[in-house]
């Protein structure tokens, strides 16, 4: 088998590479197929079954995301068959899972893909099943909640937690119509193994696994993402600020394949972003007095007196009297504009930052 | 690094030394945790037993301070056995001969009883990274914090060319950077040795670039590094500081001594986020935005520069750092321009450095990161340094000596003190004291300790001991941990938002000579129960 070929799906003959599931191929080629379980840094688990497509040669309808791509083959992606699985599959998870005013699955901050799918797919309406699933009713960590009447069961949050993380702090549980998302003894995810990375709510499909910080249900609009790099190690990470009436609501990772980070995040990361609307940050210059005190002052005062003291000890002591202390938390120009003021204001080279590792 | 992080899913072998990946750098964990996934093999050389360990083929579990020996030994048995890449040390190497005739010295018997490491491990681990060609070293603070910091990388950088690690995908040599931007900070010249764009201080060429640029005569006078700093306050030679982002009294070694100088200093600025216990001393404090709430670039471990977005605005009267400095270094006196944005900034310190001239705001809003070096536009960065020969045209082996850490233990003072970060609080913790999770999580600092240890004292878990070192001393509670090696205890190196019982009134304050990094990884301390 040569590493490059062709598959045919819905007719057209899409290019594909040895290795490659039948859902990447049509992905990549612009056909939309559903998925609630595939994520690209998971094993396929071909567990929600929206994906089915028929594939000539099988009997049954095989899911795509789990479905090698073999030279000549030849799939449908959207043939009576599949459409009227789809139908039927998209009825049952309905009748299972809590619905809005408009009878559809209800939108949440992070989304619902399940919503998405209804919304484009003609669906029959099946009898609400109220399916027993529970979820932890006193975990008290702060960042991560679980809402059971959302849950469709695909486990990527599960699976996550044991490829990604690998952790594995939840796991699915009971079986049935009970199965659900728990922890080993139903304990609080903080006396379990999990590092509240919150990788379970970035994948999460349809908003049962939610940010406990964030409002539950905005609406696209209200929110202005921005991206940007995070504060906390050297990685790198990038991340999407979600913010709201001027104040950070969640950060969010990019999607998968697109930055360092792909799509991953950690929890000071994704969730220690509270010190930046915080009642202790320093909102006034301030000068200490004669009283031995700190007075607010105006921005010209401080930066008048700030130049005045660091001129006085270059001119009593000379330039190397004085010793700057830049920062490996502020940004590169931050960095050059202070060894600028080492440098060309005041002529000296002692000019460091905390620069250990 | 020499590499990338995306290339670490696709490693054959990781060698994790003095690195706790999974709490320092979670997401480049979560990347080995992929390649370990693959069947990537791990061999994690730590005093401790941390969380890696557990998804280790090997766990070298070595004495602090001994690493010079254990990657010697490594060495030793490369070529000894000849699993060197002889054609890569003959095209890319020199002095190759001074270097062979060192290690011959360090056999993995000898190193046995320094690193207490049995002599068949270490011939074990140097037969796996020799014979894998991805295999990738990771190293951060457990190899540079040592007064001998520089002789560990260098006696690894011996390890990866002498095997033709060097310039091989998914392989080299990864420094994992601690801070957002400690790599730009010291790129863009917040250095005493270099300009910026890493171009020496002492370089003609380099120099006159900026004195055209800026207009003055630059100082050719060696300039003090931050723990140099920290001794002239101590001395009385350095009066006045300007300290921006760091909060010196929780970070630096030492902290007691470097209290009581602090009282004497002349003028003090301090521009931060949070009170601190610096500004404790400050004479003028400037409050300044945070990383959310303003325009800008920062380096990440992988010399990747990437932009940093403005979300929200800076509360009350703050405002982003660089807007502050503008204005004081024209209070100063020099006539800096008034930049309307940080990409202006950025172009005025790019024009001049060879290694940057290819990055602009512009480029990286349309393209995401760039690693440098990148000196043209057209230029795609640069993923893998060393690809196809080394950059400074041979490697240079280095014939390394061991050197025992400078405080040994004694009667007094009989245990190992080591210190690290823990997952859920950053550096001085200014930031992750404010957050619900992390306080939740750890709430306090704490004592690691061998049960064998604690057994002895009569310690019990939980237990609030008195740690105490020729510095100072801190009380906090005992964490009896399977993790430990007896003969050492761990602490955190953040504070929780108690001063008193910071790790930095314990550590001390001898240093790394040519990088002035603090030899945070060993001191000796002695553990007291409270009660007798």
């Amino acid at each position: 088998m040569s590493d490059t070929f062709t598959i045919g799906i819905d007719g057209e003959q899409l290019p594909a590479r040895k290795g490659e599931t039948v859902l990447q191929v049509a992905r990549r080629g612009g056909i939309h197929i559903p998925t609630l379980c595939a994520d690209d840094r998971l094993d396929a688990a071909g567990c929600c079954r929206a994906c089915l497509v028929e594939i000539d040669g099988q009997r049954r309808l095989q899911p795509s995301c789990a479905w090698q791509a073999t030279p000549n083959m030849n799939v449908k992606s959207h043939s009576p068959r599949v459409q009227r699985h789809r139908e039927t599959l998209l009825a049952m998870y309905m009748a299972d899972h809590k619905l809005g005013a408009d009878g559809l699955p209800i939108h949440t901050t992070q989304g619902n893909e399940l919503r998405n799918w209804a919304l484009e797919t003609p669906h029959k309406k099946l009898t609400p099943v109220h399916s027993p699933r529970k979820g932890r009713v006193e975990d008290l960590n702060p960042y991560i909640s679980f809402d059971p009447e959302l849950c469709v069961v695909c486990a990527k949050c599960t699976r996550y937690c044991d490829e990604i993380e690998a952790v594995n702090a939840i796991t699915l549980t009971l079986r049935g119509s009970e199965t659900t998302i728990a922890t080993h003894g139903e304990r609080g995810l903080l006396d379990t193994t999990c590092e509240l990375c919150g990788g379970c709510i970035d994948v999460c499909p349809t908003g049962a696994m939610h940010a406990k910080q964030t409002p539950r249900f905005l609406q696209p609009e209200e929110i202005t993402k921005v991206r940007t790099t995070c504060n906390y190690c050297g990685v790198g990470c990038q991340i999407d600020l979600n913010v709201h009436k001027g104040k950070i609501v969640q950060v969010t990772a990019p999607p998968v394949g697109e930055t360092v980070n792909d799509g991953n995040l950690c929890v000071k990361g994704r969730f220690a972003y509270n010190f930046v609307h915080h009642e202790q940050r320093l909102t006034t210059p301030m000068i200490r007095g004669a009283d031995g005190e700190l007075h607010p002052a105006t921005w010209e005062e401080a930066i008048t007196f700030a130049a005045k003291g660091l001129l006085r000890i270059k001119d009593q002591h000379g330039p190397h009297a004085l010793g700057f202390v830049s920062s490996s938390r502020c940004t590169n120009e931050e960095n050059y504009l202070v060894q600028k003021l080492a440098r060309a204001a005041f002529g000296t080279n002692n000019v460091h930052q905390c620069a250990a590792t | 690094m020499t590499n990338s992080i995306p290339e670490i899913e696709d490693c054959d072998l990781m060698m994790v030394i003095g690195s706790n990946t999974t709490e320092a750098h979670p997401v480049i964990a979560m990347a080995m945790k992929k390649a370990l996934h693959r069947g990537c093999k791990l061999i994690v050389a730590d005093p401790r037993a941390i969380w890696l360990t557990q998804m280790a083929d090997l766990h070298i579990q070595h004495e602090p301070g001994s690493d010079v020996w254990l990657v010697n030994a490594m060495t030793n048995v490369i070529l000894a056995e000849g699993l060197e890449d002889k054609t890569y040390i003959e095209q890319n190497c020199e002095q190759f001969e001074a270097f062979r005739d060192n290690v011959q010295r360090y056999t993995p018997e000898l190193a046995e009883k320094v690193t207490g490491v049995p002599a068949e491990q270490i011939r074990t681990a140097a037969r796996m990274y020799a014979t894998t060609k991805k295999a990738g070293i990771f190293y951060t603070l457990g190899i540079t914090e040592h007064t001998h910091g520089t002789d560990n990388v260098f006696a690894l950088a011996n390890l990866v060319a002498i095997t033709g690690h060097l310039g091989v995908r998914s392989a080299g040599l990864n420094p994992l950077r601690g801070q957002n931007n400690v790599q730009g900070a010291g790129d863009l010249g917040a250095h005493p040795d270099n300009l910026p764009g890493t171009q020496k201080v002492a370089d003609p060429v380099a120099r006159a670039r900026y004195e055209k640029a800026w207009g003055v005569n630059l100082t050719t006078e060696r300039g003090l590094n931050l723990t140099e700093i920290m001794t002239g306050v101590e001395h009385g030679t350095i009066k006045g500081m300007f300290c921006m982002g760091e909060d010196i009294l929780i970070s630096e070694p030492n902290a007691g001594q470097l209290e009581a100088a602090l009282n004497h200093i002349e003028f003090l600025v301090v521009q931060e986020i949070f009170p601190s216990e610096t500004m404790r001393f400050a004479h003028v404090v400037l409050p300044a935005g945070c990383f959310a709430e303003k325009d800008g670039t920062f380096t990440n471990t992988d010399r990747r520069v990437q932009r940093v977005r403005k979300g929200v605005e800076p509360p009350g009267q703050a405002r982003p750092d660089w807007e502050i400095l503008v204005d004081l270094i024209r209070a100063c006196g020099y006539p800096t321009p008034n930049y309307r944005t940080p990409a202006e900034i950025w172009d005025e310190m790019a024009v001049e450095s060879p290694r940057f001239m290819g990055i602009s705001h512009d480029r990286l809003d349309r393209d995401g990161g760039i690693q440098w070096p990148c000196p043209t536009e057209d230029h795609p960065g640069t993923p893998i340094l060393h690809i196809d020969k080394p950059m400074r045209g041979k490697v240079l082996l280095r014939a390394v000596e061991y050197r025992p850490p400078v405080e040994p233990t004694c009667n007094d003072y009989p245990l190992v003190l080591s210190t690290g970060r823990v997952l859920y609080h950053y550096n001085a913790a200014n930031q992750t004291v404010r957050e619900m999770g992390a306080v939740l999580k750890v709430p306090n600092n704490f004592l690691e300790i061998h049960r064998f240890d604690a057994k002895q004292l009569g310690v019990t878990n939980g237990e609030k001991v008195r740690v105490i070192s020729r510095r100072g001393a801190v009380e906090v509670e005992a964490m009896v941990s399977p993790r430990m090696k007896p003969g050492l205890v761990w602490m955190p190196l953040h504070n929780f938002g108690d001063p008193s019982n910071r790790v930095n009134l314990l550590t001390i304050d001898k240093v790394d000579e040519t990088t002035g990094t603090p030899e945070f990884k060993v001191c000796a301390v002695r553990v007291e129960r409270l009660a007798a």
